[in-house]
């Protein structure tokens, strides 16, 4: 039905747009009056005209479609004790006036025997609501449909009316359209603030559990301990003390990270060089695309390969020659995260190598230095800060991949810095933290947001680092 | 005139350059005497710069640039033959290039660049006087004496120029190319740089691309003037400007086109 009227606003601004314009076109030419815009533009203020309202009503009667039905089916008349009704009870009967309101206005013999027992189980006072609600539905409808076709129609017969010589359409178009722009930037910034106060928001939650020292600089991390029948009934402050230890946390993500980086460090560096010096073009054009698909391959499939081929390689190896390797170690998901972010680095490193001007390396070949002299000594001091970019961005991705690190590392908070060891991660542990029963009441469940907010701030912290690094880098060649 | 066969520091004979299949430059024979400056001059496009940067095999790292004809250092070394290595033959040649091209990094690094890579200085007071010394002969030692440790793309565009000059004359070659190298420059910095080159005579060939006429005549001996990839007359500089023996010349001198 939505996409029905969806479909016919869109027909009907197309055909404003051409009434509004053809007027406009009369106008000057059949009428002599001299207009002060370009006849396009007045197409454009029909349809603005036409639409804007409608769309704007539409969304009020959405937003507030929840109020309506409450005043019309859920009223205390119907219902003298709604206000004493808890959430879950309100919630209940909600959703059972609406399976009824489907049914409620069909005759008998079309229903199923199912369908009849409801309507037999339900009181007078709920089918009276059933049926409020089935108009309310109805109305509803129609006025949605009044809205995007009887209303646009109205507005642009009107519009194209007011469309004389002394109508400025272009300002006021212009106008319009710098507005509906505005809008849409201020709500992506929106989005992102509405996203952080939340995180914000939740971790105050879990901070009142739990002390702030406590989560940052402990070292145990238990949060089964915080696993209580009722939470209601208060948790013991000693089952919190070592429970939320972050510490171990971080060393687990750094020493994945690290052995990630140390991986796509040399590797990516090292193509990257190879790309933007050796490489002829058509190698070029040919290798590049094949490198930049690693960083599009599904994270998952990253994590199935180091969970089921990695790690079991990595511990026979090391038990063939003596080493303990436990089967989810942390070397197995570096490893694979490491292959992941090699196009971050030598990506991002080929362009600002690229981007070092061939002014500097016809210098140095002037100077009878050769191909690897002028890289080392020129080309890559020039293009250091842009690398340094690149690196950062990779360590950045790398802190905050989750799907390599949910299936290939542990499960296990382990203070270690042994890559064979098995060690977890933040991202995997708020994974963790929001599966299974979800009681938005129990630090268990909570903690995920205090650590969802300090894994941001740290790649947010990254991020802007690198972005000022490479921007400095940049600036010194414009 | 009698000529010496080592007073020539470059001779070449029959050069023709395409790139692709488009001709750059087509059979130019032309000698380079010692201790002097020419000038190349001709119209945009006719092949002055593709020409100045065979001398040095510049043109090597462009895939599709192929170079014909014969080149000789000092009348023996083939220049594009086995007996000489790329690095060394652009030791003795230098070069210095139409936009100033100084590396980002300090002024003392940029002069230090090239003895450092060919083994001029066995110490560090060494590579001082050499990078000192090649300051002072660019005329710029004065100017940067106390900022040194600097970053070089600070400094002003003659500045820079000079910088450049200085870096190439450091690794102390034998002749010293230069594309166009006032082509950036205010009047001031490039009267500095025409002065200069007239001290760096003594003791380097120089040749150098130039789109002004009044520069090639105040700094240049001899003077080339090539023309849509070929060389149309070569001579003294005095005689090119004053009576030509070509019409073209003669046009293209007194402004009638280029
Ligand atoms: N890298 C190149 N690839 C292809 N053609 C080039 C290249 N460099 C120069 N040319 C062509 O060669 C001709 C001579 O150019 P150039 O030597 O730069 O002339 P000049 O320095 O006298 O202005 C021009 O037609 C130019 O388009
Ligand atoms: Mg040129």
């Amino acid at each position: 039905m939505i996409y029905f009227a969806l479909l016919i606003l869109v027909i009907i601004s197309y055909l404003f747009y051409y009434i509004g314009k053809k007027r406009a076109l009369n106008l000057k030419f059949n009428g002599n009056i001299k207009l002060s815009s370009q006849p396009d533009y007045f197409g454009y203020y029909v349809v603005l005209m036409a639409l804007i309202p409608a769309l704007l009503m539409w969304f009020g009667l959405l937003l507030f479609k929840g109020n309506f039905q409450e005043m019309f089916v859920m009223s205390p008349i119907l219902f003298p004790d709604i206000s004493t009704w808890s959430d879950g009870k309100l919630g209940l009967i909600l959703n059972k006036l609406n399976n009824l309101s489907v049914i409620v206005n069909l005759p008998l013999d079309d229903l199923t025997n199912g369908e009849k027992s409801i309507l037999n189980m339900a009181s007078e006072n709920e089918l009276t609501a059933a049926k409020n609600l089935a108009n309310f539905d109805k109305i509803y409808g129609w006025a949605n449909l009044t809205l995007f076709i009887i209303l646009p129609i109205i507005l642009g017969f009107l519009a194209t009316r007011s469309i004389s010589g002394k109508l400025n359409a272009q300002p006021i178009v212009e106008k319009i359209i710098t507005y509906i722009i505005k809008g849409s930037s201020y709500i992506a910034i929106l989005i992102t603030i509405g996203i952080f106060l939340s995180l914000v928001f939740e971790a105050i939650n879990f901070f009142r559990y739990v002390n702030p020292v406590d989560f940052f600089f402990s070292t145990g991390w238990n949060p089964n301990r915080a696993f209580v029948v009722d939470a209601s009934e208060g948790f013991d402050k000693d089952d919190l003390e070592n429970a939320f230890g972050f510490i171990p946390l971080l060393t687990g993500t750094l020493l994945i990270a690290t052995v990630a980086m140390i991986v796509a460090i040399p590797l990516g560096l090292m193509s990257a060089i190879y790309l933007a010096e050796y490489a002829s073009k058509r190698v070029r054009d040919i290798a590049k695309p094949i490198i930049e698909i690693l960083a599009g391959i599904p994270t998952v499939v990253y994590g199935f390969f180091a969970a089921l081929s990695l790690a079991p390689f990595i511990k026979d190896v090391g038990e063939s020659v003596g080493l303990p390797v436990s089967a989810e170690s942390a070397l197995a998901a570096g490893l694979a995260m490491g292959v992941m972010i090699i196009p971050f680095v030598s990506s991002l490193s080929d362009d600002v190598i690229k981007a070092v001007p061939q002014s500097l390396r016809d210098g140095s070949y002037a100077l009878g230095a050769t191909r690897s002299e002028t890289i080392k000594k020129v080309i890559l001091p020039a293009a250091l800060a842009g690398i340094m970019g690149s690196f950062l961005l990779a360590v950045s991705r790398a802190i905050g991949e989750t799907m390599i690190v949910v299936m290939a590392a542990s499960l296990r908070a382990n203070l270690t810095f042994n890559p064979l060891e098995p060690a977890t991660t933040i991202t995997t542990q708020i994974v963790t933290s929001l599966i299974g029963d979800v009681e938005f009441d129990n630090p268990k469940t909570l903690v995920a947001f205090a650590l969802g907010l300090t894994l941001f701030l740290m790649t947010l912290l990254l991020n802007i680092l690198a972005i000022t690094i490479v921007k400095k880098y940049r600036e010194k060649y414009e | 005139m009698v000529e010496q066969v080592n007073s020539f520091a470059i001779k070449t004979k029959n050069v023709s350059v395409h790139y692709g299949n488009k001709m750059a430059i087509d059979d130019v024979t032309i000698n380079f005497t010692k201790n002097d400056v020419t000038s190349l001059i001709g119209p945009s496009g006719c092949g002055k710069s593709t020409f100045l940067r065979c001398l040095n095999r510049m043109n090597d790292v462009i895939d599709s640039c192929k170079v014909q004809g014969e080149f000789l250092l000092n009348g023996v070394t083939d220049i594009y033959g086995d007996s000489i290595q790329v690095e060394t033959l652009r030791e003795k040649i230098g070069m210095v290039f139409q936009k100033p091209n100084p590396f980002p990094k300090s002024i003392f690094e940029n002069v230090a660049y090239g003895p450092k890579i060919h083994g001029l200085a066995s110490t560090q007071s060494e590579l001082n006087d050499i990078v000192m010394e090649s300051l002072n002969r660019a005329g710029l030692y004065d100017e940067v004496k106390d900022r040194m440790d600097d970053i070089a793309t600070g400094l002003s565009g003659g500045q820079q120029q000079r910088l450049c000059i200085a870096r190439a004359i450091a690794i102390r070659p034998e002749i010293i190319l230069m594309d166009e190298p006032c082509s950036a420059l205010d009047p001031i910095a490039t009267a500095r740089i025409e002065e200069l080159i007239n001290e760096l005579r003594e003791n380097y060939t120089i040749i150098i691309v130039t789109h002004s006429m009044s520069q090639a005549s105040r700094i240049s001996q001899r003077t080339a003037f090539f023309h849509l990839g070929k060389l149309i007359e070569h001579g003294d500089t005095s005689k090119i400007f004053t009576k030509p023996d070509k019409e073209q010349t003669n046009d293209y001198i007194t402004g009638r086109f280029g």
